[in-house]
């Protein structure tokens, strides 16, 4: 019965929303501007129905939903722009920080050795080697600086394959696989602009390929999820309840993956598989969380898939933290990560990459549901409830504020010491 | 009475005895006893004793029992106690079965002849053979032409045959001849009252906690933390005790996700064993023998089912295999010794047309329509492997899902379940049906396609598998229909803001939102109208 009340609640508190919205905006009409360079039509519904105000770049804008390159050229020197107290905009200064897969890299192993140094217990390694604990990114390289130790490792497992992308591309752009580092030597030679050690533009990243992704169906797929940062010192970020699976078109197969060509059957990104002939308008290759959920706790028993979940929250937190020191931590700045995550068969997350603007149009109707409702829950979150952008607010949500997301990191509350107990629970569940 | 009761036991138990030789597992289970029977724990001094002990440590009386089980289960039982010589007692409901039949084999067969006069089977050509093989598991790349291929039938004009079917020792005052179309409870045929589905449902008409009912219902039990935890470590004790009736009893009260594809299997008694494997294998070797016209229609209902949806697109190459299996799977005719269908048979070319030279086509002898495959879809969030989903949807085939596409008076028949739902709906929700009547509404037009799938395709996957759930547990389709009237109730705020038979399919077209438990619990606790 309660959940009845539960479909029923869902469309009572939908109305309730939207009354709550026309309470804040014929109060607040004239007062709440917002401003975009993106013509998305799940960004302009959400602003619209806040009643919200469009103004031009120029104008007094009061959030400002823009672009990576809008925003970069915002916080430059050279534009000499300061926002005031009730503005707020959608990246930070230097995300790519996180959101460059070089700098990420970097990030990462930084604070591992970091933590190591400290002796901290998160980062004590296995025989092998391996963080026990933080391995939460594939074996990478940045090239060409770190071309000899990749080498090194190659060496080592001469049978092994590596992707290769370039740092600063996304949506798969120059993406490709080797398995013989002659046909990396031949690559690097025919690309132009040739290595320059000094020219960090042109860097790429070289991961070990994940041979043994999970497959449902015969079919690879990775995860998108959506985690909503607020602040970054003390970090508090939000995971988003309705990520959803990606799949590849073409079935996978795990014994023989020498067909290198193929990019169907190894890159999820919906920006490549949209050019593959079966790609299908329906649902286009999306499988949402609750189905992955379902047919993981059916398959593999709760206990396995409850891990898994866990394992995602811990390699989303650890990865913010990795960044939280080097990003300038703007009060004024809010920023909604799209992680892609592959699982392993071993039921093992690995972080793939991180993206500033995950992709906001829409390819199915369940698709634009999802997108502006995340929108929605992301504007209740950072703008106070009075309606209007602060950057004085303490970034204190209520509970019912926060909609889908919910909150995996408050170093802010851990910080108070109120909740000591959760934090040493925490990790103590990593000690088992 | 007594003595007629000891009599009929010891009838059946002979009958059964009779029966079970004729199991595939017969010949390993009498091997295996004959191994024991020589083996040092059973003496000579005190035969039956020891043999009985040692049976029961070494999991044989176990497997005994269950295979007991399963064979009351199968219909040949149900047939047993209704004693029908016939199939189908009522005469106008065969004949109303053999025109249809008749209906779906002239269009099938003309269908064949408009593409290119192909024969419904032949051997299959080499370079197709290759292809198929090679692709065997992303079958989805396998390309053909289907554009002149269609379903033979679609629910709908299935319930045209049942909506226009007359019993012709009744008469009805209300209505014109011709104006009979509307819904079904002009048919005399015997349903379970609202206070028999009641007894039947015990459990959840009672207001036991349930699992699916409420997310975080805590356990009632000491040591668990929530009624879920309580499932699973009662579930897996069931699991382990392996017994087929310990599990269907288990199930009344719903599995965990965790659970539940283990307990599915035993209660049906398909687990996946080498010779089960074997079988399969043998199965894909006539799918690349024969070449039949079946194997397109249903490599179309795949298409335009599954790779469609979005939960099941991703299983796709998996129904594949399934479907093209199960159609060459002979073992499924066993069902037409007791339904009132026939299946049909086909003449082998330039042999005279005798029974000896014909053979049912298709193997399996049923006629594929537009969403079978949904039969078997939900299966795939269960196993991982292609032979255990095979397993058991072929045992869930055969204990329910035929029943759905033959004209018959059998009470979990689907014209049972549509009169079912009709009377339920006038009784419980006098008013709302009072609205569809005078706006000329058929509501059985949207319900009829829920009933006929199971609801699969209709409802979220979860919900789905709690309601199959129910199906297994109990032992019946009945509450397909109880949750179709709980839908109909549920929305009838909306429902009574339309008018129009278009405007209701809009309000009852998406179920994605629907949960099941409690829809099914609230409509069963109510109390009963006399």
């Amino acid at each position: 019965m309660a959940s009845n009340g539960s479909e029923t609640r869902k469309q009572f508190s939908l109305g309730e929303n939207s009354l709550n919205v026309r309470g804040t905006s014929t109060s607040m009409k004239s007062r709440v501007s917002y401003c975009t360079d993106l013509e998305k039509l799940v960004l302009t519904v959400n602003f619209d129905k806040r009643g919200w105000v469009r103004v031009n770049p120029d104008d007094d804008w009061n959030i400002y939903w823009a672009s990576v390159q809008t925003c970069r050229n915002l916080f430059s020197v050279d534009s000499g722009y300061r926002l005031h107290d009730n503005q707020c905009i959608n990246h930070f200064p230097n995300h790519y920080e996180l959101t460059r897969k070089d700098l990420m890299v970097k990030n990462i192993k930084r604070y591992r050795k970091d933590l190591e140094r400290e002796g901290h217990p998160t980062a004590i390694r296995s025989k092998q080697g391996r963080y026990t604990h933080l391995d939460i990114i594939p074996i990478t390289y940045i090239l060409p600086a770190d071309y000899n130790m990749f080498v090194e490792e190659f060496r080592k497992n001469p049978h092994s394959t590596w992707i290769i992308k370039p740092s600063g591309k996304s949506q798969g752009a120059g993406i490709f696989l080797i398995n013989k580092l002659s046909k990396l030597k031949r690559w690097s030679k025919e690309s132009k602009p040739p290595f320059h050690p000094q020219n960090g533009k042109e860097s790429h990243v070289i991961s070990r390929y994940i041979e043994n992704p999970l497959l449902i169906g015969g079919k690879k797929f990775d995860l998108r999820m959506y985690v909503l940062v607020t602040i970054y010192r003390p970090l508090k970020a939000y995971l988003y309840k309705h990520g959803f699976c990606r799949f590849c078109a073409v079935r996978y197969d795990n014994n023989n993956h020498q067909d290198l060509e193929n990019v169907f059957v190894h890159l999820t990104n919906n920006a490549i598989q949209k050019n593959g002939e079966d790609y299908n308008n329906v649902h286009s290759g999306k499988l949402n969380m609750e189905s992955l959920k379902l047919y993981l706790e059916t398959t593999y028993g709760k206990s396995r898939t409850d891990f898994l979940f866990f394992n995602i929250k811990w390699l989303i937190i650890h990865s913010l933290k990795a960044v939280s020191s080097v990003i300038a931590n703007d009060r004024h700045c809010f920023e909604c990560y799209g992680y892609d995550i592959i699982i392993d068969e071993e039921l093992k997350p690995w972080l793939i990459e991180v993206n500033a603007s995950p992709s906001l149009t829409f390819t199915t109707a369940h698709d634009r549901i999802l997108k502006s409702k995340l929108i929605d829950d992301i504007l209740s979150i950072v703008v106070p409830p009075d309606g209007i952008p602060d950057a004085r607010w303490s970034k204190r949500p209520s509970v019912d504020a926060m909609g889908n997301f919910h909150l995996i990191v408050d170093e802010e509350y851990d910080d108070r010491g109120s909740n000591k107990k959760i934090r040493e629970k925490y990790q103590g569940s990593r000690w088992r | 009475m007594d003595e007629l009761k000891i009599k009929s036991i010891h009838f059946t138990a002979e009958k059964f005895a009779n029966e079970i030789t004729s199991i595939d597992a017969y010949c390993k289970f009498y091997a295996e006893l004959q191994k024991t029977v020589a083996s040092k724990s059973v003496t000579l001094d005190d035969f039956k004793k020891c043999l009985l002990e040692s049976l029961s440590s070494s999991g044989m009386e176990t497997d005994l029992r269950n295979s007991v089980f399963h064979l009351m289960r199968s219909i040949h039982n149900s047939q047993d106690v209704c004693s029908y010589k016939d199939k189908e007692p009522l005469e106008y409901l065969k004949k109303a079965q053999m025109l249809w039949e008749k209906r779906i084999h002239k269009s099938l067969n003309s269908m064949s002849a408009d593409i290119n006069s192909l024969s419904l089977a032949r051997f299959r050509l080499a370079s197709d053979r290759d292809e198929i093989l090679e692709k065997w598991k992303e079958l989805s790349t396998y390309e053909i032409d289907l554009t002149q291929y269609r379903p033979v039938y679609a629910p709908k004009d299935f319930l045209q045959v049942l909506l226009w079917l007359r019993n012709p020792n009744f008469r009805s005052f209300n209505f014109k001849i011709n104006d009979g179309t509307w819904e079904f409870t002009h048919l005399s045929l015997k349903v379970k009252s609202f206070a028999e589905l009641k007894i039947l449902y015990g459990e959840i008409s009672r207001g036991e906690p349930l699992i699916g009912v409420h997310h975080e219902m805590p356990s009632q039990r000491a040591p668990y933390p929530s009624l879920e935890a309580e499932r699973i470590a009662l579930g897996e004790k069931v699991i382990a005790f392996n017994h087929a009736p310990a599990a269907q009893e288990y199930l009344k009260k719903g599995a965990p996700l965790c659970i539940r594809a283990r307990i599915w299997t035993q209660l049906l008694g398909s687990t996946v064993t080498p010779e089960r494997e074997e079988y399969f294998n043998r199965l894909k070797q006539r799918v690349l023998q024969y070449d039949l016209v079946v194997d397109k229609l249903i490599i179309k209902d795949v298409q335009l089912t599954a790779s469609n949806d979005p939960s099941y697109f991703v299983f796709e190459d998996l129904l594949y295999q399934i479907m093209l299996c199960f159609y060459r799977d002979t073992d499924v005719l066993s069902i037409f010794h007791h339904i009132c269908a026939t299946p049909i048979r086909g003449v082998l070319r330039g042999k005279a047309p005798t029974t000896k030279n014909s053979v049912y086509y298709p193997p399996n002898g049923i006629i594929p329509f537009h969403g079978f495959t949904m039969y078997a879809c939900p299966l795939c969030y269960l196993y991982k492997e292609p032979v255990a989903v095979y397993c058991t949807f072929k045992a869930f085939y055969m204990r329910y899902w035929f029943r759905m596409h033959e004209v018959s008076s059998s009470e979990q028949g689907i014209l049972a379940l549509c009169l079912l739902f009709a009377r339920l709906l006038q009784r419980y929700e006098p008013v709302l049906w009072m609205h569809f009547k005078t706006n000329h509404i058929q509501p059985v037009r949207v319900v009829f396609k829920w009933l006929m799938r199971g609801f699969s395709g209709y409802l979220a996957v979860e919900q789905l598998l709690l309601l199959w759930d129910v199906i297994l547990a109990y032992d019946s389709l009945e509450v397909i229909s109880i949750l179709a009237v709980a839908i109909l109730s549920f929305r009838k705020d909306s429902l009574f803001q339309v008018n129009n038979q278009q405007d209701v399919e809009g309000v009852l077209a998406d179920l994605s939102t629907i949960r099941v438990m409690p829809l099914i619990q609230m409509s069963l606790i109510r109390e009963t109208i006399p």
